[in-house]
This record gives structure tokens, sequence and C-alpha cells, in this order.
């Protein structure tokens, strides 16, 4: 659902600070975040993000297609290892 | 029959109704086109004339995506989806719905014809 231009999009303002200081400094480690709402901004591409799924941190590398989407939609939340019984074809899938 | 971009044979309905049987023209996007090319929306499409079809087929050549390259476009951004990995993407390469709906009943467009389980407790059970 479309949100307001008129508020821009939603960037975590403490990842953005975040991101900038590891710029700066040259630093490559990727950077853990909780923030899943936080809109992947142009600047971000080329940075690595371990997004918290609620469990887990997944990796996830942002490119330049991802501008627009957001962290949280690159960091599975669930896990569907198929249903009891069926196996092999939709079984447990990636 | 009037033919327009190659394959769309639109029939003897008016031209306005005609012109969706185009992949990518729909009701509002029909009317807007007989404005532009200057024919009236409730004349016949067989009572067009070859001049007003190439009218007609001008206007989509240079202001809309239609047909194939619509078609083309849409499975990219699908493929676009699919390739970064998002959830979107995910619930496309599964084929169930992307935008939130529930899965645990319904969504039989996505899914298809149900698969029943055998032995899987339902009402009959209790």
């Amino acid at each position: 659902m479309g949100r307001s231009l008129k508020k821009g999009p939603h960037v975590d303002e403490r990842l953005v600070g975040k991101v900038e200081k590891g710029r700066s400094k040259g630093n490559r480690d990727p950077i853990k975040t909780w923030a899943r709402d936080c809109t992947i901004v142009p600047e971000f591409v080329g940075i690595t993000f371990l997004v918290h799924n609620g469990k887990q941190f997944i990796r996830v590398y942002a490119t330049e297609d991802m501008v627009g989407h957001k962290l949280g939609e690159f960091s599975p939340t669930r896990t569907f290892k198929g249903h009891a019984g069926s196996k092999g074809k939709g079984g447990p899938g990636k | 029959m009037p033919r327009i971009l190659g394959v769309d044979l639109p029939n003897d309905k008016p031209t306005h109704i005609s012109l969706r049987y185009i992949y990518g023209i729909g009701p509002a996007l029909s009317l807007r086109l007989c404005d532009e090319a200057r024919v009236d929306p409730l004349r016949r499409a067989r009572e067009l004339s070859d001049d007003d079809i190439s009218r007609l087929a001008t206007i989509l050549d240079r202001e809309y995506t239609v047909e194939g390259p619509l078609r083309r476009q849409v499975q990219q951004n699908i493929a676009r989806l699919k390739d970064i990995g998002s959830y979107r993407g995910m619930r496309h390469r599964r084929n169930l719905p992307c935008r939130g709906q529930r899965s645990k009943t319904n969504a039989r467009t996505r899914k298809g014809p149900r698969k029943t389980v055998a032995g899987k407790k339902g009402v009959k059970d209790k």
C-alpha cells in the first residue's frame, strides 16, 4: 500500500548514522540491525546488513535492485519445512 | 474484422469494447484512445475505416505498452523480485499470494485446484 509522498521513505536514522560512520572509516563490517521496516535507500547499496528475523540475523547484501524495498523483505521470519507426511515434492524447500 | 497490432481481432462490438481485447487496454484507456484517435467509441469496430485503424495503431505504438512488450515487462518485474530474494519474490516462486492475503484457506487462484490430503483432520473426523 502506498505511503504518502509527503513523508518520504521511512529510513531508520540510527542505521543511516551507522552506515555513514562505517563508510567514512572505510569499514566494511556488516551492520547488525533490527530495523526491518527501514527502506533501502541508494546510499545503502554495497553494504551488508545483518537483519534480525526474530531469531537470527540474516545476511543481506544491498544491491541496486533492492532500493525502495525494506530490509525485512530479505530476512524471512517463517520457516516452512513442508507439511507432515508430504515427502519429496513440496517438501522442505528454501 | 479489423486487425490492430497483428493478432487482435476485435469483433462487431462498439469500438471501445473491442479495443479491450488487446492485452493492456482496459475501460479507461480504451475510451482515452478513442478520444485521441478521434474515433467514435460507440461505432461498431467493423465500421472502422483503415484510416481509423492506422491512427489507433500509431498512437498505441507510440505511447503505450501493450501485448507482448507489456507481458514481458510484467514477467521482468516478477523475475526481479525473485532475483533479489525478496519476500514477494519467494511467494511468486511458490505460487502463493504475495500481498499478505491469508493462505490457510482460500487463495485458490494462486494455489490452483484443491489437493486433498488423505487422513488429514477435518470437519468429518470430529
